[in-house]
């Protein structure tokens, strides 16, 4: 799932300072796992943002809702009929849910409530690890199943460095060794021949920015 | 845990924390759960009032 936290409370506060109304929009998917911008959230900043604007003596009125998810469309059209009350939009999607919401109603300023960290994995409940770094050329096959890219804190595709201590990082000792995991993994796989493979660099060309997939089945013909 | 979390939105909001206090009380502790009553008015007393109306009415 994409992991997520909530942006200071002062940060979000500060971004609609001058609004009257403004509409907070969740989103049921990832950021919901994570604790950081579903249903629950939106009601809390909601009311935090409703307790702290009339604190402080000034009208806000901020209104409540939660899509299924922010990155399609069928699901941002349910608030079409609402958006227009606000003066702005606060989405507490990921920074793609953001920029999508923002994208279908470009008249309206939407603000991000969250900072979007990572693709990772619930560790246990609220802890969250990366696990992908959405690199487009995936070499989990030969590294058993554990991505040098994501968690070795180097990146490293022939690992391990020097810095590697008793199955440790050299940057922390929090934090587990990539390629000693790897090597580890590939033993107990009967796969250790998979670490004498030297790694080519890494394709960045299918690292195309912006991104775009389009499904086979979807692909006009010639 | 929670309780820490949820002062922490409180004081975020501008409301101060003491104003929430979890108690562990089951329904035969009528005495504690007047002490607790009694604890928090005092609290919310010596804090005055916030500049919070309810408009639920």
């Amino acid at each position: 799932m994409i992991v997520a936290e909530r942006k200071p409370f002062e940060e979000i506060k500060a971004m609609i300072e001058g609004c009257k109304k403004v509409l907070v929009v969740g989103c049921g998917e990832c950021v919901s796992v994570c604790m950081a911008g579903g249903e629950k959230e939106v009601q809390i900043l909601a009311s935090q943002l409703r307790l702290a604007f009339e604190e402080e003596g000034k009208e806000l009125e901020a209104g409540e809702t939660t899509l299924e998810r922010q990155c399609d469309k069928e699901y941002l059209e349910e608030i079409k009929d609402k958006i227009d009350d606000y003066d702005a939009v606060i989405s507490m999607a990921c920074g793609a849910g953001v920029q999508f919401l923002a994208e279908m109603y470009d008249s309206k300023y939407v603000y991000p409530a969250l900072n979007t960290q990572f693709i990772g994995v619930a560790e246990r409940e609220g802890e969250w690890s990366e696990r992908c770094r959405a690199c487009s050329d995936c070499v989990l096959a030969e590294t058993g199943g554990i991505c040098p890219i994501a968690v070795c804190a180097k990146g490293l595709l022939n690992g391990p460095c020097g810095g590697t201590n008793d199955g440790k990082c050299e940057l922390s000792k929090e934090k587990d060794c990539a390629w000693t995991l790897i090597y580890n993994r590939l033993n107990k796989l009967g796969k250790l021949d998979n670490i004498r493979e030297i790694f080519p660099a890494k394709k960045y060309s299918v690292q195309t920015t912006p991104g775009r997939r389009i499904h086979e089945a979807f692909k006009e013909k010639e | 845990m929670w309780v820490d979390y949820t002062k922490g939105l409180l004081e975020e909001s501008g409301i101060a924390p003491d104003r929430l206090k979890m108690f562990n009380l089951s329904s035969s502790m009528a005495p504690k759960f007047k002490e607790a009553v009694d604890e928090m008015t005092e609290v919310a007393k010596k804090l005055g009032p916030t500049k919070i109306v309810s408009k639920a009415a």
